[in-house]
């Protein structure tokens, strides 16, 4: 299975960073920030790398996947712990799968940019629904601390916001990279390979375009609503709408999906670390300045690596031992 | 190429151990038999969208801390403490403030925390407080449900989101019992409905009648809408707003539909000078609350009045010392002496308790009262919620951003009934 | 009848408003349909516009109207730099590449905009009066936005139709190796294109601040961002007048709707208005891949 190997350097590099967390002191939450930006580069990957194309409502999918989990420790933490949790990540799953099976069946048939655009309204969308027509708590959102607390307890309530909230996260984290590798060696990686170097000759030779690209874009979906549910909703406690439909995480995503190189299964990881230290450091050095600088920097690194940086290392390590370990 | 990956791993370590490397030592001092150092913490929103807030809470932080030591620093047995302030730069977001809180407790080992700027970056605060045991003091986070969580570390400084717009109904109570038609018009967000829900409750309460009640979505170009329709219902007074632009939009477009009524009352946009800037006469007698203002009659005098103590600099010694940090020409906004409020606060406990221990600090509290400048500083011991502070209701008179409200406090007699849109067209202005 | 009186009232405002979202995103559509470039730094443009319509009535009492031409040679010169620094280097780059170079420059404009005029939200007073009319009163200012957005709507139509260079861009549009054969210098019409595109998008922000003459804010373009987009597709993504049409349709849908979900109790109405208009866009979409007026 060497295809599975670069998955090696994935985990490994998680791991490193957990060590990292866990014995140097303060580092855990910055760890945790940088590990949160990999994950919804990696979920993004899953549709944008592999196909091509632009999911500009990709933030609508954390925030459903949030108000999944908000709704059912809400609402229905009455059935006890465990079933809620099982509950709330079932739920965040569906509701993600609710929204992109809708919005996949009626964009995806649009083309590249077309259908980037056409996303860009899902995200403002489902938030005035939840906001004008007071779902959920309409703009007052679900605050959960007091609730969790009250049901659960002040304990349990502190372990699920701190250690249970960051493992799900890592795991969730993890989870999205090995499915990346899945994808990439299945029979849909390939299909969705062809499909993004020419959509028409992957039709001509009798691939589905239509069924593989709602598959990705389905997957894509369902993991970044989990990411929501654990990275915002339990670790946060409390789920705005004007805080989880916020459209910078989109954009966020995409950056660090295009530094990292598209449809690579390093390239989130690369570009997650990139962009979370960079922009850490230079509002350490910078403070306010930090996005002045970034933006040129971006520019920069666009022109040089047009696809990316692990995309020009995989290609320039192509013909080597290594080349079974980046990609 | 295999170089080249180990090369992005251990630079990866290296990038790690280097943000631990660069926080500053907690200073540990030895020396001195009876002199310390003692650290506050703050995530503070240098950059993002609460950038021009965060460094006002800042200098106001620094000016309070700077008072203190001058004025004998805080005293716990016989080691006298000296304050400083150790900050990061949170831009505006709540993952930052997750990540800064746990340093601030495990690196710098700091055990009171001014909490971020804004209730959600509070709230997102909180848990991490909760679960380093280190206090949070909110000088930024109005909303009430952050105290109604149960956190027991977490106190409040400046008034609630529930009092904002208490004031000025009572206000109007006062001035003209037979305005009784209440309009409300607000943006759709947690800390705009969260004010104006109490704000309907109490003037139910106080025999009003509410007309119209309406929200616009946050980031609205046009309320016409809203207000065609609002005209149509007459009503004596008007509250609502929510942030800068649409309180300036909303004031705005009140005047190009000509909607005349006696008085209004809109959140935030009106305490900034930008406001006037922006909307010319046609801001006369427009009001809004504001946690303080330049001006606020707070004095020893008045602390000895009531029989409070009095503690911090005046007025004039904080404007003073804010223009030192700040430059010649900053007039400290309310963000500046909520903040040093909440500095004092902290002085102020840890005396009283003559330990370091959060947790007797936090006991020390539910008993503390005090005067400042800021006003007030008094908690509800259950919920840690702040009760003994009062919002000022600010008017523009004359092109001046005057206090109205509450009396004690006031600059000026209220304007009322403001002038109309008309008479404000062909150049009225309150006092005129 | 106060709900038919309001109807009309919002429908007036909801045309006025649509006609210069329509203006707002004919650049938009103008960049994408000639350069396949989708500038997500839009709003950052508007706002620069915004900035000049403020700064030319506060410092030397110069009227909005009057800032106009001004706005539109700012924002060619301003086209011409991005395009010669930047996008001249990706334009065989994939989408995605000039995507995020365009996000990146969008940015880069907002935080120097926050470093220059910082972060305080302003606005001016034009004051010259208003129209009664028996449901509401409706401002000589957003007549003027209204009336010059249909008047620069129509000068570019005319220019696009009549002049050679127009016709040149036209051909681009429709067919680029066609025009490459027929000896159309490819480059300097990209070059020409999308600085009149962002010229007409800072123009645009002078009409904006007609409309909405306060909250001027370094971030303020994101809100127009978002509804240029869902504009143009709804457009027909690379058309110009498909897209000041559907900023019309938009405008009328965003605050005619107000009024007919005001029925329905205990929502928020304003707030369902942007659900109805996503709504819409997914129908058009549905019914219609190229857009409500795509395939011209």
């Amino acid at each position: 299975m060497k295809s599975y190997s670069p998955l090696i350097t994935l985990l490994l590099a998680y791991l490193i960073m957990i060590a990292i967390g866990q014995s140097i002191p303060g580092m855990w939450q910055p760890v945790m920030l940088v590990i949160f930006y990999i994950a919804i580069g990696q979920a993004l990957n899953v549709f944008l790398g592999m196909t091509g194309y632009v999911n500009f409502g990709y933030v609508a999918l954390l925030g459903v996947g949030a108000y999944g989990m908000g709704v059912a420790l809400g609402y229905y933490n009455e059935l006890g712990l465990i079933p809620t949790l099982i509950l709330g990540f079932i739920l965040a799953a569906i509701l993600a799968l609710l929204v992109s099976a809708i919005v996949g069946g009626i964009a995806l048939r649009l083309r590249g940019a077309y259908f980037a655009i056409a996303t860009i309204g899902v995200n403002e969308g489902i938030k005035y629904l939840i906001m004008g027509a007071k779902i959920w708590g309409g703009s007052e959102g679900i605050v959960l601390s007091g609730i969790l607390r009250k049901s659960f307890g002040a304990e349990t309530m502190r372990f699920l916001s701190t250690t249970f909230a960051d493992a799900g996260v890592i795991v969730v984290a993890i989870a999205t990279g090995v499915v990346t590798a899945y994808i990439l060696n299945s029979r849909l990686g390939y299909a969705l390979i062809a499909l993004r170097e020419d959509e028409e000759a992957a039709k001509v030779m009798g691939i589905n375009v239509t069924k593989y690209k709602q598959i990705a874009f389905m997957i894509s979906c369902v993991l970044a609503g989990l990411i929501g549910a654990t990275a915002w909703t339990l670790k946060l406690t409390y789920v705005f709408p004007q805080d989880v439909f916020a459209i910078n995480y989109t954009v966020e995503a995409i950056v660090i999906v295009m530094l990292g190189g598209a449809g690579t299964l390093l390239g989130p990881l690369v570009g997650g670390l990139i962009y979370a230290l960079l922009k850490y450091y230079l509002a350490i050095a910078f403070p306010g300045l930090q996005l002045l600088i970034l933006a040129p920097l971006l520019i920069v690194v666009i022109l040089l690596f047009p696809e990316g940086v692990v995309g020009y290392i995989a290609k320039k390590a192509r013909g080597t031992r290594l080349e079974n370990f980046v990609r | 190429m295999k170089k080249l990956l180990v090369f992005v791993l251990v630079g990866m370590v290296l990038f790690f151990a280097g943000c631990a490397q660069q926080q500053p030592q907690q200073a540990t001092t030895p020396a001195g038999p009876k002199e310390e150092t003692l650290y506050f913490g703050a995530p503070i929103s240098l950059s993002g969208k609460f950038a021009e807030e965060g460094k006002a809470s800042l200098y106001g932080m620094q000016v309070a801390a700077k008072w203190i030591n001058e004025h004998g620093g805080v005293k716990v047995g016989d080691t006298t403490y000296k304050i400083e302030i150790k900050y990061y730069d949170d831009e505006s977001k709540k993952e930052n403030v997750q990540s800064l809180i746990e340093r601030l407790a495990t690196v710098d080992k700091v055990k009171f925390i001014l909490a971020p700027y804004s209730s959600g970056l509070t709230l997102a605060a909180a848990p991490i407080a909760e679960k380093y045991q280190v206090l949070l003091n909110s000088h930024g986070g109005a909303s009430d449900y952050i105290f109604e969580q149960g956190y027991y570390y977490v106190v409040q400084t400046l008034s609630p989101a529930s009092k904002y717009q208490t004031g000025f109904l009572d206000m109007v109570k006062k001035l003209d019992p037979n305005a009784k038609r209440v309009a409300l018009v607000y943006e759709d967000g947690e800390f705009s409905r969260a004010v104006h829900q109490a704000a309907k409750e109490y003037a139910e309460e106080l025999g009003f009648e509410i007309v119209y009640e309406k929200t616009y979505p946050a980031g609205a170009t046009d309320l016409s809408p809203i207000l065609n329709e609002l005209k149509a219902t007459n009503p004596d007074v008007i509250i609502g707003g929510g942030h800068f632009a649409d309180g300036q939009l909303l004031a705005k477009q009140l005047a190009e539909l000509n909607i005349n009524v006696k008085a209004i009352s809109i959140l935030v946009a009106p305490t900034f000078p930008e406001f006037y800037e922006a909307l010319g006469n046609k801001a006369e007698g427009i009001c809004g609350p504001a946690q303080w203002e330049v001006g606020a009659r707070y004095t020893p005098d008045v602390a000895d009045e009531l029989g409070v103590e009095w503690y911090g600099p005046t007025q004039d010694e904080f404007l003073a010392m804010y223009k030192e940090l700040a430059g010649e020409d900053a007039v400290p906004p309310y963000q500046a002496a909520e903040a040093a409020a909440a500095v004092l606060s902290y002085a102020k406990a840890i005396e009283k308790a003559q330990s370091l221990d959060p947790a007797k600090v936090r006991e020390a509290m539910n008993g503390l009262k005090f005067m400042c400048l800021y006003g007030l500083w008094q908690i509800d011991p259950e919920t840690g919620k702040q009760v003994g502070h009062e919002m000022d209701i600010i008017q523009w008179q004359n092109g001046e951003k005057k206090i109205v409200w509450p009396e004690a406090a006031a600059t000026a007699d209220p304007c009322y009934p403001m002038p109309t849109w008309d008479e404000k067209a062909s150049g009225a202005t309150c006092g005129s | 009848m106060a709900f038919v009186e309001q109807l009309i009232a919002n429908l007036l405002y909801g045309a006025i408003l649509g006609a210069v979202y329509g203006l707002a995103t004919m650049g938009l559509s103008l960049i994408f349909g000639v350069l396949r470039i989708v500038n997500v730094g839009h709003g950052a443009f508007i706002m620069i516009g915004a900035f000049t319509a403020y700064w030319m009535f506060t410092l030397y009492g110069i009227s909005p109207v009057l800032s106009l031409p001004l706005a539109m040679a700012a924002g060619m010169i301003i086209g011409v730099a991005v395009y010669l620094v930047v996008v001249k280097r990706l334009v065989d780059a994939p989408e995605l590449a000039t995507l995020l170079a365009m996000f990146a420059i969008g940015i880069f404009i907002e935080e120097a905009a926050k470093q220059i005029w910082g972060a305080n939200y302003v606005g001016y007073s034009w004051e010259i009066g208003s129209i009664s009319l028996p449901f509401t009163e409706i401002p000589y200012t957003k007549l003027v936005a209204f009336i010059s957005s249909i008047l620069i709507a129509a000068a570019v139509y005319v220019w696009f139709r009549k002049t050679k260079l127009g016709k040149a861009v036209r051909a681009v549009v429709e067919d680029r190796e066609g025009a490459l054969t027929c000896g159309i210098d490819v480059n300097k019409i990209y070059a020409l294109s999308f600085s009149l595109g962002i010229g007409l998008t800072v123009l645009s922000g002078v009409l904006v601040t007609l409309f909405t003459p306060v909250g001027i804010n370094a971030y303020m373009g994101g809100e127009y961002t978002l509804k240029a987009f869902v504009i143009a597709v709804l457009g027909g993504l690379a058309s110009p007048w498909g897209a000041f049409y559907a900023g019309f349709i938009f405008g009328l849908i965003e605050n005619g709707s107000y009024t007919l979900l005001g029925l329905i109790p205990g929502v928020e109405p304003f707030g369902l208005t942007r659900f109805v208009s996503f709504v819409v866009l997914m129908l058009v979409l549905l019914l219609k891949p190229t857009g409500l007026l795509g395939g011209e």
